[in-house]
């Protein structure tokens, strides 16, 4: 009998360590990841991508989580959308094979491999981009994070958290080598605004 | 010294012309002076990207089909001759190596862009890549015009498309042309194309318009007009004038078709 109970007990803690764990689904409308770049050597250039999707998962008693990302990369604009004489835009131009190749790679992922927490909030993550079929090691610095109840859209009927991240990576690494360094910077500066709902 | 290797005039104009010129002179008295080609698209290649294999991107892939290529044309030319069928057998090769480079790119286009963007790829391969070899492989000059006209054709058309990584390795591929004609103009003798030339310029060059076409916005149309150039250049021409007003007639008989091509490239539409 006592090793029953001791079985029960021992089959019902990884149910009650998976209770921890809150899963979000990412909130496409309100998630963007703006990127900066240099351009020409002179000033810098900013972009976004308008269509992103995904999930990330926390755990605030084990202070772990996992965050996946998928970026629909036909989706970049850097608002330079008009013709005006010239045969194609920037925006045409960026996804072609100079750049993000969209036709081949309609994708970019990021995937989490560590979250680290400073205090009860998450702090950095560490995981891997994987853009033009290449994959490489990229950190995320959380430089806000706030979670609580959707009051003004659903009267506080749906749980969600939002915040923004940062990191940085050099596109050379990725195979992405068009103009690189002098027409347009190797470093890329990531500054994503996310928004999740809890599931 | 980083700087001027990046320049594009260098990368894709200078440089691949340069090492294509001392390939046509050096290795002409073996026969392999049409080796030119690929060495320009090779330097173009290594300036612009990089020679890498991994991940094996349709864009790699056209490197790897054009350094078969190259293998294949001094093979044909000295050890097997190739036939009539053979003829045949290498334009259905060529089809095959552009549906095998852009099979993923392809499969994902809806049904009826599939089978035209798949169609015209298949379709200007097999003619380009067959149609010299039947009848430009044994006139330099001819030859030469051709891709001449065909790279710079496929490049100024690929850069109208949004991409000039792909405008450079046209231009490249043009700069070859040209440095495997400039020793026949000089000397005023015609020099010996075979497939050692035409097989690997033509494939690159049509692989190049298919890749602006499927990875960037060249119409369909622009890839089958380009394919006419090789044919453009067999047109009949002043067979007896000097080797050096002949390569300026059949390059121009190559432009006027590229040309039209360029210009379709260029889009009416405002986006």
């Amino acid at each position: 009998m006592k090793s029953l109970v001791v079985g029960l007990i021992a089959a019902a803690l990884p149910l009650a360590t998976a209770a921890q764990m809150e899963n979000y689904n990412i909130d496409g409308q309100h998630t963007f990841p703006y990127f900066e770049l240099e351009h020409l050597g002179f000033a810098m250039l900013r972009g976004r991508f308008d269509k992103t999707a995904g999930k990330f998962s926390i755990d605030r008693a084990a202070k772990t989580g996992a965050l996946e990302v998928v970026v629909q990369t036909a989706s970049v604009t850097t608002g330079d959308n008009d013709r005006d004489g010239r045969p194609r835009t920037r925006d045409e131009h960026l996804r072609t094979p100079d750049f993000f190749n969209v036709a081949e790679f309609p994708t970019m992922t990021y995937r989490s491999t560590a979250v680290k927490f400073a205090g009860d909030n998450p702090d950095t993550i560490e995981g891997t981009l994987t853009l033009l079929g290449v994959t490489k090691p990229v950190a995320l610095k959380v430089e806000r994070w706030k979670c609580g109840p959707d009051t003004v859209r659903t009267q506080g009927k749906r749980f969600m958290c939002g915040g923004n991240a940062v990191g940085s990576f050099k596109r050379t690494d990725f195979g992405m080598k068009y103009g690189a360094p002098a027409v347009v910077g190797d470093e890329v500066k990531l500054w994503i605004s996310f928004y999740g709902f809890r599931q | 010294m980083e700087e001027l290797f990046a320049n594009p005039a260098l990368q894709a104009g200078v440089a691949p012309f340069l090492v294509a010129l001392f390939v046509a002179i050096a290795f002409s008295r073996l026969r392999v002076g049409g080796l030119a080609a690929i060495a320009a698209f090779l330097v173009c290649f290594y300036l612009v990207t990089g020679i890498q294999f991994a991940p094996l991107t349709a864009t790699r892939k056209i490197l790897v089909l054009a350094i078969v290529a190259a293998a294949i044309g001094p093979l044909l030319d000295f050890a097997l001759k190739p036939t009539r069928v053979g003829i045949l057998l290498m334009a259905g090769g060529a089809a095959g190596g552009a549906l095998w480079a852009f099979w993923p790119v392809i499969l994902q286009k809806p049904g009826m862009q599939a089978w035209l963007f798949g169609g015209s790829a298949a379709i200007a391969l097999a003619v380009m890549v067959g149609f010299a070899q039947a009848q430009l492989a044994s006139d330099g000059v001819r030859a030469g015009a051709a891709v001449l006209a065909l790279g710079l054709g496929v490049g100024i058309a690929a850069i109208f498309s949004a991409s000039l990584t792909y405008g450079l390795y046209g231009i490249a591929l043009g700069a070859g042309g040209g440095a495997f004609l400039l020793p026949q103009m000089i000397v005023g003798k015609k020099a010996t194309a075979g497939a050692t030339f035409t097989l690997p310029a033509m494939l690159i060059g049509g692989l190049v318009a298919v890749g602006a076409m499927l990875l960037a916005q060249l119409p369909w149309y622009c890839v089958l007009i380009l394919a006419l150039v090789p044919v453009m250049v067999r047109l009949p021409g002043p067979e007896k004038a000097p080797v050096w007003l002949q390569a300026i007639v059949f390059s121009l008989y190559g432009f006027v078709i590229a040309g039209v091509a360029c210009a379709l490239a260029w889009p009416s539409s405002p986006t």
